[in-house]
């Protein structure tokens, strides 16, 4: 590339980094600038300074380390079953099915579904007394309270799973058939039982995408909020306090926007290092193949 | 160079003329412009503005209806503009300390003098008082929440569970006046109608629902959240019996596993004809009785009363007008209208909840609207009531507090515990 050449690279991307560093490294600095800030809406004329104070205080607040511990339940509990179905599902959906495209369709429509109408959907399907399914698990002989302390949030991690294994599907349904078929005639050709040839074979190839599946799914289950805010406002107790959830509660009802603005830095830290991790997984998987 | 500065002069230009061109036109006729939430009550007021502005005619009224949970920021984005965004706002009441302490909101004394026989007197005491913080007037009555019982009457006056509740406790059936007859009275019906019936639809969702519901109960146990000084007394023993008996209740008497149970489940079960009873706002009874309203075929067969003990918990909402609001002048001409006599009378007519004693009086209101015994016991209920919280940290106590109840009744804690640990952070909050 030319001297010139790169210049005017240089100043075409211009504009897209003026433009994210408006939309996203100015609130990003504002927020860390408010988060060493006594900085409450309310009280606009009293800003001070107080440090590192507001993440110190996190230390002992005991609401913060259970939303975060129900939030990391919550991504590892939803995620880990929408992998594991999603993969299934791909697995079975990869190979010619009648009508295949209307039932891939069919498949996907939960992910079309707006997330607080999902949550609304479900805090009345699974109302003791007026929702549908413990009428149907009744006649079975079961009964489930679906928002007791026990299970509220597994309850929501199930909901989680209904709404966005669809995604699972489609992007590990892609990575399949983007699989070359060599190896698998080969494997055929050896032998290999269909069991041998998934462990030895599938999942090793599509891991890459497997991980790429992960991450966009992780981080979007991080920002749980919908579902809690629809059916249990994070109830029984805290047993439902998801990070985001807490997050929103004190900086948007008590507009304490400076502690708010600490809890989401640390969350966007916590992030950051299972990211680094993911990716970190990924480049020695590649180096390996 | 030529060309790049031509360029930029275009890009400029249009800049110009897309900022320049989106300002309306220089507002000969004032437009007030007022934030409000999407409720039956709106709707009223909506009825009432052509009115309004036939006898104003250099007012145009606009009204931005939103749900509640989208109000908040819009009013405080608007506090903090230069030139506020809504002429008017409603303020819920535990906002409405948090909003003065912030200096949002324009003192209406004066103003309220100035309107002749405007009788501010005339609004319920304890409603009018929620405006009024330190010694002024921040905020005018718009309607009431207060909480009352509310039954299915067709069940106390059956005469199956009639002869049944004498044979089995010795005295008549009728809507319970102590906390231990509503529990007993609740685990009745549960026990006669062999569960398909239960006794009361409650609603002990964490935070803001089952604090305003249990809060009825702790003033029937003779408790409170603050003593006359401000002192925290959540802890006291009329406190603890209280959340026991409400425990018991949900255990005994609720519909199972109804631990996230709101407004709208409570409503529909009523509705459903699966409960016999459920504390909820007065104004809900002529939507249960509406037979093109959610209960259909039971229209009719509700009553209100007050709740045991007599008193209630009181939600209101308020008008108000922001300090940095443009055309003060309309706005409160705007609000002493919709607030006066003759126009309160109109709004209870036409199905708004009343907050004048004068309208609760009128037998024009009781033909018109839904009935005497329902103005007069909903007066009853307002005169006798008392808000969640007040002071600036009124939204963060109703949560905690609303956290650890919710976890007492999930069985996470004791109810000794569960108030203990409120009471602390309580105290945490208010500083003490």
């Amino acid at each position: 590339m030319g001297h010139r050449d790169r210049r005017l690279g240089r100043r075409m991307v211009l504009p897209l980094i003026l433009l994210l560093l408006a939309v996203q490294g100015y609130p990003m600095a504002f927020a860390v600038y408010i988060s060493a800030h006594d900085y409450r809406l309310t009280a606009l004329s009293e800003i001070r300074w107080v440090g590192l104070e507001q993440y110190r205080g996190l230390l002992g607040n005991s609401s913060y380390w259970t939303a975060m511990k129900n939030t990391l339940v919550f991504v590892f509990g939803a995620v880990g079953l929408e992998l594991l179905l999603g993969f299934l599902l791909a697995y079975l959906l990869w190979r010619p099915v009648p009508a295949q495209n209307l039932f891939r369709a069919i498949l996907l429509t939960p992910m079309f579904v707006t997330p607080i109408a999902v949550g609304l959907m479900f805090r009345f399907l699974l109302n003791n007394q007026l929702g549908i399914i413990p009428v149907w698990l009744r006649s079975l002989g079961l009964e489930i309270d679906w928002f007791g302390p026990d299970l509220a949030l597994f309850s929501l991690i199930l909901i989680d799973v209904w709404q966005w294994t669809p995604l699972m599907v489609l992007l590990l349904l892609a990575g399949l058939e983007a699989l070359p078929v060599e190896p698998f005639e080969a494997a055929r050709v050896d032998g290999a039982s269909e069991l041998q040839i998934i462990r030895h074979l599938t999942i090793p190839l599509i891991r890459p995408v497997m991980l790429a599946a992960i991450l966009i799914r992780m981080l979007d289950a991080f920002r749980v909020f919908e579902y809690v805010y629809a059916i249990t406002r994070g109830g029984p107790g805290e047993r439902t306090e998801t990070i985001l959830f807490h997050i929103y509660r004190v900086g948007f009802l008590y507009f304490r926007l400076g502690e708010a603005a600490a809890m989401a830095i640390t969350l966007a830290l916590v992030i950051f290092v299972l990211v680094v991790l993911l990716f970190r997984i990924l480049r020695r998987q590649e180096a390996l193949t | 160079m030529f060309r790049r500065v031509t360029g930029f002069v275009i890009v400029l230009g249009m800049l110009a003329s897309w900022l320049f061109g989106c300002r309306p036109a220089a507002p000969s006729p004032v437009t007030l412009t007022i934030i409000m939430e999407q409720v039956p009550d709106t709707d009223v007021i909506r009825k009432l503005l052509p009115d309004f502005e036939k006898e104003n005619p250099g007012i145009k009224v606009v009204i931005d209806a939103m749900p509640y949970d989208a109000m908040r920021d819009k009013i405080l984005a608007s506090f903090m503009a230069p030139k506020a965004t809504y002429d008017v706002i409603i303020v819920d009441n535990p906002w409405m300390d948090e909003f003065v302490a912030g200096n949002f909101l324009e003192p209406l004394d004066d103003r309220i003098r100035g309107v002749p026989d405007y009788d501010f007197e005339d609004f319920v005491k304890p409603v009018r008082d929620i405006g009024v913080v330190g010694s002024k007037i921040y905020g005018i009555p718009f309607y009431n929440y207060a909480v009352g019982l509310i039954v299915r009457q067709d069940l106390f006056d059956d005469p199956a569970y009639r002869d049944a509740y004498q044979k089995k406790y010795g005295k008549p059936l009728a809507p319970p006046t102590t906390l231990e007859d509503y529990v007993r009275i609740a685990q009745f019906f549960k026990e006669q109608s062999g569960g398909k019936i239960y006794g009361a639809a409650m609603q002990p969702q964490r935070g803001y629902k089952v604090f305003e519901e249990w809060k009825n109960w702790l003033y029937a146990a003779g408790g409170n959240l603050l003593d006359d000084q401000g002192k925290v007394i959540l802890d006291r023993p009329e406190a603890v019996r209280a959340l026991e008996l409400y425990i018991e209740m949900y255990k005994t008497a609720a519909p199972p596993n109804s631990l996230n149970w709101g407004f709208d489940e409570a409503l529909r079960s009523m509705a459903a004809g699966e409960a016999a009873t459920m504390m909820s706002y007065n104004w809900m009874l002529p939507t249960l009785n509406n037979p093109q309203g959610p209960a259909g075929n039971l229209a009719g067969k509700f009553a209100l009363y007050e709740v045991p003990g007599g008193k209630a918990v009181l939600g209101a909402w308020h008008w108000a007008i922001p300090r940095n609001a443009p055309n003060k002048d309309a706005s409160w001409r705007f609000i002493s209208w919709v607030t006066s006599k003759r126009i309160e009378k109109q709004r209870v007519i036409l199905g708004g909840a009343p907050v004048r004693v004068s309208a609760m009086k009128d037998p024009e209101v009781w033909q018109k609207g839904f009935g005497q015994s329902y103005y007069e016991t909903v007066l009853k209920i307002l005169e006798d009531a008392e808000p969640l919280a007040r002071g600036p940290k009124a939204e963060e106590i109703i949560q905690v507090v609303g956290t650890e109840l919710n976890a007492a009744v999930a069985g996470e804690k004791t109810a000794e515990q569960a108030l203990r640990d409120a009471a602390a952070q309580v105290r945490r909050i208010l500083g003490q």
